[in-house]
């Protein structure tokens, strides 16, 4: 890797954007840069970050998934009251049936879209409204509390990879969720660049048409695609909920906009073809230091709205003006090369 | 045998619409066919309907504009903040509702120009552009009233709100002006023509004369004027503003311009389809909420019928395109054979 191609890459100025905010914060409250909150970041975004692997998965082929969060929501309520229900103690049947309801409405998501040829936008947005209004509807309202949370579900919470003691004697660690984090990163890399249906994603992203004639099955892949975004929903949302030991049906709706935002601003092109995992990643650390540490350096939490606005609007900017920029050096240098030009 | 493909789409709205009027007003006659809700539905809708026109021009021109009530958020919070103080500080309301609908006028253009420059200078995609600004405006909205609701404006600015003319309610008059306002623009103006030709094709577009950046720019300053305007009518109705009220409006408004018949692609749309759109959504509305369904009904209910209009559209569209096909191929043969 030389030094030119990493100074055109947007995960580099992205994650030299990181590391200025870190060292702000940490020069304005040093608490930031300690290995315990550096652990507890990590274990509040994992969720965030598996949901924002599956949004951008949507987006590198050309689509877009605004109803990952109440898909998310929707398994984990239903895993919960189901477990509490049938009295089965057990962490992976929680992940089982919240998996299962991700699949199922990734698959609806992908009979309108592939099926139908519908506006993957407006589709997700009525399916999300859809799913939420069913969630509300017909399964329940009411919030369920700490005291009702099965065992299992709030030790796989607690549980840690490594762990590690305070002088005082009382123990902190990393979580297993970075665990979880790390195998999806792993397999989706492993899916992209190595199965016919990852090269398909990149493949109808870049350009449908091209695609279809090379011979994918854009019918396939899209189900894959929008089911695969169903299933780490599903994964986030038992996630959530032993993060937080309480599930509310109204939760996690209402934040896919800084998850596309985190996306974006890794690099990944709405129109599809482009992006990576590591940039999605980075984009997920920008937002979730941005969220949690405003009140750190003394900014009230009412201005987290606006900076994650103003970040999407300024990163959007200087990635399309950085595009046209490109392009149009470009074509310069082809009228040279052609001699139109002298 | 020639099919108009647009007047047939306005028939079967003509046709829905009638139909849910009939069954709703022979199934609660007693509640849904009296003056006071007749009344009270043409004070509802007006405020989403203005952001339906607006979504509705961001679609004919090939976009989208999700930033529709954040805007209104936030020329909302500033109209209430100037209205609220002039009650405060005795300011003649004539006075105070001038300058608070200037600033909303103002405030709305140069947010309407900030998403014109990221799409059409920039190149940003309209939905991405629109989606940051929408939690930039939202945002501002919150910062300035740290979250808190303002209330409290002159007697005088209430009866935008509420008041009857001839018992037709204001926002209601406000809202058939603003659409016949709209639909002149798109029919009989350039800028309503060099819409619909960016949104069909931007390059024909281009290479006819159209300048598409300046249309382009134009199209969402009228967008977010509309939200603005939406934003008075709000904030008469609910006597304060709080940042975050109507979220729920962008679907609806997303809703009521598939349904009105705006391509989402671009290219098409009428306000004669939007306005039956707004009343089908507004008496189902009515009749749910006279039935006693839930908030929770209603979402799934919104969503559930925004799917079902547009695969609806792609089967009519699908079944026309194939007996187009079955046509020409008639033709062809009887070219042949004779």
């Amino acid at each position: 890797v030389s030094l030119k191609s990493l100074t055109k890459k947007n995960e580099t100025y992205l994650l030299a954007i990181v590391i200025v905010f870190s060292i702000v914060i940490t020069a304005i409250n040093p608490v930031f840069m300690t290995w315990e909150n550096m652990f507890d970041l990590l274990r509040s975004s994992s969720g965030t970050a598996v949901l924002a692997i599956g949004v951008f998965v949507v987006l590198l082929s050309g689509g877009i998934d605004v109803s990952c969060t109440a898909i998310a929501i929707c398994g984990q309520y239903i895993a919960i009251n189901v477990l509490i229900a049938s009295g089965v103690d057990n962490i992976a049947f929680a992940f089982l049936i919240s998996i299962a309801v991700g699949l199922a409405l990734g698959a609806i998501n992908a009979v309108f879209i592939s099926i139908f040829n519908l506006p993957t936008l407006i589709t997700t947005l009525g399916t999300s409204s859809l799913f939420h209004g069913l969630l509300l509807e017909f399964v329940g309202t009411k919030a369920v509390n700490v005291g009702n949370i099965p065992d299992s579900i709030k030790a796989f919470g607690k549980m840690n990879i490594l762990t590690f003691s305070r002088p005082d004697g009382t123990e902190y660690g990393l979580s297993i969720f970075f665990l979880i984090l790390v195998i999806i990163v792993i397999l989706t890399w492993l899916l992209l660049k190595y199965t016919m249906i990852g090269r398909g994603i990149y493949a109808i992203g870049g350009n449908r048409e091209a695609a279809k004639r090379t011979g994918y099955n854009i019918r396939k892949i899209q189900f894959f695609t929008y089911m695969y975004a169903g299933l780490l929903a599903g994964v986030m949302g038992v996630m959530h909920l032993s993060l937080i030991r309480y599930s509310n049906p109204n939760y996690i709706v209402g934040s896919e906009l800084s998850i596309i935002a985190a996306v974006v601003l890794g690099g990944t092109r709405i129109s599809g073809g482009t992006g990576t995992i590591a940039g999605t990643l980075i984009g997920v650390a920008l937002i979730t230091i941005l969220e949690k540490n405003l009140v750190l350096i003394g900014l009230s939490s009412y201005w987290q709205q606006f900076f994650i606005g103003m970040i999407i609007v300024l990163g959007v900017t200087i990635t399309y003006a950085q595009g046209n920029f490109n392009r149009r050096k470009k074509q310069s240098a082809d009228r040279i090369k052609s001699g139109e030009v002298k | 045998v020639k099919i108009n493909i647009k007047s047939s789409k306005n028939l079967t709205l003509f046709i829905i619409m009638m139909v849910v009027f009939i069954v709703l007003s022979i199934a609660i006659p007693s509640k849904f066919l009296t003056g006071i809700n007749l009344q009270s539905m043409a004070s509802q809708f007006p405020e989403f309907g203005l952001l339906a026109l607006a979504m509705m021009m961001a679609m004919i021109t090939g976009g989208i504009d999700l930033s529709v009530v954040s805007v209104s958020n936030f020329t909302g919070v500033i109209a209430a903040l100037i209205l609220s103080g002039s009650v405060d500080s005795s300011t003649p309301a004539g006075l105070a509702i001038l300058f608070a609908v200037l600033a909303v006028v103002a405030v709305s253009v140069v947010c309407g120009l900030v998403n014109g420059l990221l799409i059409a200078i920039i190149g940003v995609p309209p939905i991405l552009a629109t989606l940051g600004t929408q939690g930039l405006f939202l945002g501002l909205a919150i910062v300035i009233t740290q979250g808190h609701s303002v209330s409290g404006f002159p007697e005088a600015f209430m009866g935008l709100g509420s008041d009857n003319i001839f018992g037709i309610p204001v926002p209601f008059i406000i809202f058939l002006i603003v659409a016949l306002i709209v639909s002149v623009l798109l029919n009989r103006t350039r800028q309503g023509f060099s819409m619909y030709m960016v949104g069909s094709n931007p390059t024909v577009a281009k290479f006819s004369g159209v300048n598409n950046t300046k249309v382009l720019i134009n199209t969402y300053i009228l967008t977010a004027v509309l939200a603005g305007l939406a934003s008075l009518i709000m904030i008469s109705r609910a006597n304060s503003m709080r940042p975050g009220y109507g979220t729920a409006y962008l679907l609806q408004a997303i809703l009521v311009a598939v349904l009105g018949g705006t391509d989402p692609d671009g290219g098409f749309g009428s306000v004669k389809g939007l306005v039956m759109g707004i009343i089908i959504l507004q008496i189902t509305q009515s009749g749910l909420n006279i039935l006693a369904f839930s908030p929770f009904f209603k979402k799934f209910i919104w969503g559930f019928a925004l799917l079902a209009i547009m695969v609806i559209n792609f089967l009519l569209h699908k079944y026309n395109e194939r007996k187009r096909v079955i046509e020409m191929n008639k033709l062809k043969t009887a070219a042949q054979t004779g």
